[in-house]
């Protein structure tokens, strides 16, 4: 093509063509491009509008605080108070590395639990992990002050449990803890909720949890808050009116300060559980921060297992205190009177077996009354022989013992009373002369023992032993409420009853329970010294120490039983520790109001 | 030289003006939308002050005679090639590319400017007799043209702009009459180029390019810029959030929205039916752009609309189809709408150039 100055002919010009072409090609880009903007917009347009909300609006959940436990008096068992969490916001860490180490060292917090705790995170990463609960003021400000350096790390406000004293009633009210994987499987839990794990925080939990609320708050691309478009009211979980009587609870712990074992109170009338202590307890309040694998493992394989709450979870031989059904079948079916008597030198032969008494030289010629009242074992000896092992067995089913109390809490026991064996061999009497004494194959939990008592105490009626009266919305509406139920009845003859008691009342006012013995307070009670199978000799007068016993014995309010593990003699150690519940009870009407701590 | 006659005014295209116009104004108004509520409304009244500068740009290309232009094009060339040099040694260097010169209270970027001074130098080179016929020869000319600019660009770095004089030489290249097929072995070869070419780009260019193959390669990296975009383009659908709810632009999740990215600020602002108008005006600059190709009188008209239509199509599809995904990010703003001195400047100029074949078309 030549260049041509001047005039062009007009002619077919195979340039304009080419420039036509042109046109055509890119007016069809621009085609291309408003396709493209059609998909966008119109078919993808809603999607992305939603991925553009997500962009710009981060959902802050806010805590439920979870509902308050009430004694019956109405005294707070456990409350809560603000804590501080500290969060990671996963989409806002520029550098993660830089971040978590920064975080590392400034808060002491080892680098691959920070990095664990993102990592395993797959979700929304806007929603803020919750790293470390229970950071001090310190921490807090350390984290604030150096805000600027530390993108998408947060200090959330969190309520959180506050307990009166760290161990207070800790395995009635049990621990709460951020759900764990197999809770989290189940899929009603979210990643660190704070969730009831034991006790009455684990029954209740789907009350005390609440509803968590929630802001979504407009932010720009930094992460800067622009504007709060919507606030969702946490709803606080339910109130909980426990039976528990606070007063004799911190007494009933006071008393048992450095022994192990168990305490049970119970209002033989309706059954409630007015308090129940088992020890040595756990610190509640380790669970509420972030607690440590160390601590964790050093709970679970501390040998005295502090984590087992020894009033429904613990069998344990009644020893002495099971002569009470023994007595009672023996009444009952008349093949004791109170007449009968024998002649106690302190030993019992049966066979080629001696089974002795716990009194050396014996209690000379002793009564059924006498053999309550001094724990006498030759007299129970020679009457679990005449009475039969099924009809004891079967008396003491119906005392409770063999199967649950049906109390509310996760684990309980059932305790052991031994199958019906027919024959006359002598390894058989033995059995049967052991277990008239408690001992040998029969156990028993605490809650068996003190419902037993309370039987005793009532006339013949069992209660399921009863922890929760109600539990209440905010609003005052009542979302669960137990009116108490009876799951069991023994029908004895009212003097048959009535000799019982008396012999109760005379073991503390004469007898081996004197340790108990309150001036001015009828007390009616039994101790139990069950000796433990003695593998050394170290061992031995390591028996368990129980005392179990009611009062006022004319109106029966309070059972208490008591049982002290390698305490020695129940009427030595255990009995003392009732004395000074009844004591807390009759005389100390002020409780220690208010929570501290 | 200097001669001006009144009665060219009398063939002023003002559809192409319109539409220029049109294209100015929404620029001015998605400008003004997303610093209204800051402080830094200097944006606005800056790139006022380059409209002006544009508009006098503008006046001044079109009422010079594009012969005597692309007469004189070595000597820009030249000069171009100077400035590009000068911003190794006195250029100001933003986010790690060196591609700006301040010259009083502004900066200029010379790859901008020196867009125009390549298309009257491929222009000129083309109307070369030495060039005649265009065949294997002109081929080699043209590419000797393309090389310099092209390797210092690339060094800034400034990968778009670089890209950008392809398409115009390849439609210089076409106007001019090159036999399509030497055009497609020209093409295959550079295919074939293309593993060494790799290697030569830079880490962050190359993921650029495999971000664009897969976006969610790195949803928090370099496709960020992508998924952000498409996320404002896609929210504002069929009629927009209007300019308070333009939440992905006035909250800054979308990066380079003034410059670049302005493109996606628009969309979400006016949704589909906003982009149709903007396109439509963009439509009838290119068509009209190629209209006064097609009508003027001689070759060295139509090549030299044909390079400024080419430049002003190439800078707004590449732009548009890399907003919207279609292309890899390679960072060109949208002619007259995109915030930048330089390159609103140029498109003037290029406009001007058209007004000036337009005008002279009878003449």
């Amino acid at each position: 093509m030549a260049v041509s100055r001047g005039p062009v002919p007009p002619r077919r010009d195979p340039g304009k063509q080419r420039v036509l072409g042109m046109t055509v090609g890119v007016l069809a880009a621009f085609l291309v491009v408003i396709g493209q903007l059609w998909y966008l917009q119109v078919l993808e347009g809603a999607r992305l509008q939603e991925l553009s909300d997500k962009n710009r609006i981060r959902i802050r959940p806010v805590a439920a605080p979870r509902g308050v436990l009430f004694d019956r008096n109405g005294l707070p068992l456990v409350d809560n108070r603000p804590a501080f969490t500290l969060s990671l916001i996963p989409r806002e860490i520029d550098d993660r590395v830089r971040v978590l180490r920064r975080v590392s060292v400034l808060l002491k917090i080892p680098y691959a639990e920070l990095d664990d705790a993102l990592g395993r995170v797959p979700g929304d990463p806007l929603m803020p992990v919750r790293v470390r609960r229970g950071l001090t003021l310190e921490e807090v400000a350390k984290v604030e002050e150096w805000k600027l350096e530390l993108p998408g790390v947060i200090v959330e406000v969190e309520p959180q449990r506050m307990y009166p004293t760290s161990r207070f009633a800790a395995h009635l009210l049990g621990y709460v803890r951020e759900a764990n994987e197999e809770q989290l499987r189940q899929g009603r839990y979210r990643r660190g909720d704070m969730v009831g794990q034991s006790g009455l925080e684990r029954l209740l939990d789907q009350y005390l949890r609440g509803t968590d609320g929630g802001e979504r708050i407009e932010v720009d691309a930094l992460g800067r808050p622009i504007r709060l478009i919507q606030h969702t009211e946490p709803v606080p979980g339910a109130q909980v009116v426990t039976t528990i009587d606070r007063r004799i609870q911190e007494a009933a712990e006071r008393a048992m300060e450095g022994h192990a074992g168990a305490v049970v109170v119970l209002d033989p009338r309706d059954g409630d559980v007015l308090a129940m202590v088992s020890t040595p307890a756990f610190a509640l309040d380790q669970f509420t921060g972030t607690i440590d694998r160390d601590a964790w493992v050093q709970l679970i394989r501390n040998p005295a297992h502090p984590m087992l709450n020894r009033t429904v979870q613990s069998q344990y031989a009644p020893g002495s205190v099971f002569k009470i059904i023994v007595a009672a079948a023996g009444l009952q079916e008349t093949t004791l009177t109170p007449m009968d008597h024998i002649f106690c030198d302190g030993q019992f032969h049966l066979g080629n077996r001696t089974f002795g008494d716990w009194k050396e030289g014996g209690h000379g010629t002793v009564n059924l009354h006498h053999a309550i009242v001094e724990s006498c074992n030759v007299y129970f000896y020679q009457a679990g022989l005449r009475i039969g092992m099924d009809t004891i067995a079967r008396y003491a089913r119906a005392f409770g013992f063999g199967t649950s109390t049906g109390i509310d809490l996760p684990g309980e026991k059932p305790g052991f009373i031994p199958a019906s064996r027919r024959g006359r061999r002598p390894s058989f009497l033995g059995d049967t002369a052991n277990m008239a004494i408690g001992q040998g194959a029969v156990l028993a939990t605490p809650i068996q023992v003190a419902r037993m008592m309370a039987a005793v105490a009532n006339g013949g009626v069992f209660f399921k032993p009863r922890l929760v009266q109600r539990v209440l919305r905010a609003d005052g509406r009542v979302l669960y409420s137990d009116p108490g139920r009876v799951n069991g009845h023994v029908e004895l003859s009212p003097m048959v009853w009535a000799f019982l008691r008396q012999s109760l009342l005379d073991v503390v006012n004469e007898g081996t329970g004197v340790a108990a013995h309150i001036p001015g307070i009828e007390i009616a009670g039994k101790t139990g010294t069950a000796q433990l199978v003695a593998n050394s000799r170290a061992d031995r007068g390591q028996d368990n120490a129980w005392f179990a016993a009611f009062a006022p014995a004319n109106d029966p309010q309070y059972v208490v039983v008591v049982m002290i593990e390698h305490g020695g003699k129940g009427g030595e150690v255990a009995a003392p520790i009732a004395r000074a519940i009844y004591d807390a009870i009759f005389f100390e009407k002020v409780a220690s109001v208010g929570l501290s701590g | 030289m200097f001669y001006f006659d009144r009665r060219l005014l009398a063939n002023v295209d003002w559809l192409l003006l319109a539409a220029a116009a049109g294209v100015l104004a929404l620029g001015g108004l998605t400008l003004g939308s997303l610093t209204m509520t800051r402080a830094g409304s200097g944006l606005v009244l800056r790139q006022l002050l380059w409209d002006g500068i544009g508009v006098g740009a503008l006046i001044a290309v079109a009422s010079l005679d594009y012969r005597n232009l692309v007469r004189a094009a070595p000597a820009f060339y030249l000069a171009g090639l100077l400035a590009l040099l000068a911003v190794f040694a006195l250029g100001r260097s933003v986010s790690g590319a060196r591609r700006w010169i301040p010259v009083g209270p502004l900066t200029v970027q010379p790859s901008e400017l020196f867009k125009f001074a390549f298309v009257l130098m491929v222009v000129w080179v083309l109307t070369w007799r030495w060039a005649q016929p265009v065949g294997t020869a002109t081929l080699g000319l043209a590419a000797a043209v393309l090389l310099p600019p092209f390797v210092l660009i690339v060094k800034q770095p400034d990968l778009g702009t670089a890209l950008v004089l392809v398409p115009v030489l390849v439609l210089l290249l076409v106007g001019a009459g090159i036999r399509l097929r030497l055009l497609g072995g020209v093409a295959a070869a550079g295919l074939s180029a293309m593993p060494v070419i790799w290697f030569a780009l830079k880490e962050y260019q190359r993921e650029r390019l495999l971000v664009y193959l897969d976006p969610f390669r790195d949803p928090l990296g370099t496709a960020y810029n992508v998924i952000q975009a498409k996320i404002a383009i896609g929210s504002g659908q069929f009629l927009g959030k209007g300019i308070a709810g333009a939440t992905q632009s006035r909250l800054a999740f979308l990066p380079e929205r003034h410059t670049d990215f302005i493109f996606a600020v628009f969309a979400e602002m006016w949704g589909f039916v906003g982009c149709l108008v903007l396109i439509l005006c963009y439509a009838v600059i290119v068509t009209r752009g190629f209209g006064i190709a097609a009508t003027a009188r001689e070759p060295l008209g139509r090549l030299a609309a044909v390079g400024a239509t080419a430049l002003l199509a190439a800078e707004t599809l590449i732009n548009l189809g890399m907003v919207t995904g279609l292309l890899p990010i390679v960072g060109i703003p949208l002619p007259m709408m995109s915030y930048g001195g330089s390159s609103l400047v140029v498109s003037m100029m290029a406009l001007g150039l058209l007004l000036s074949v337009r005008m002279r078309q009878f003449a």
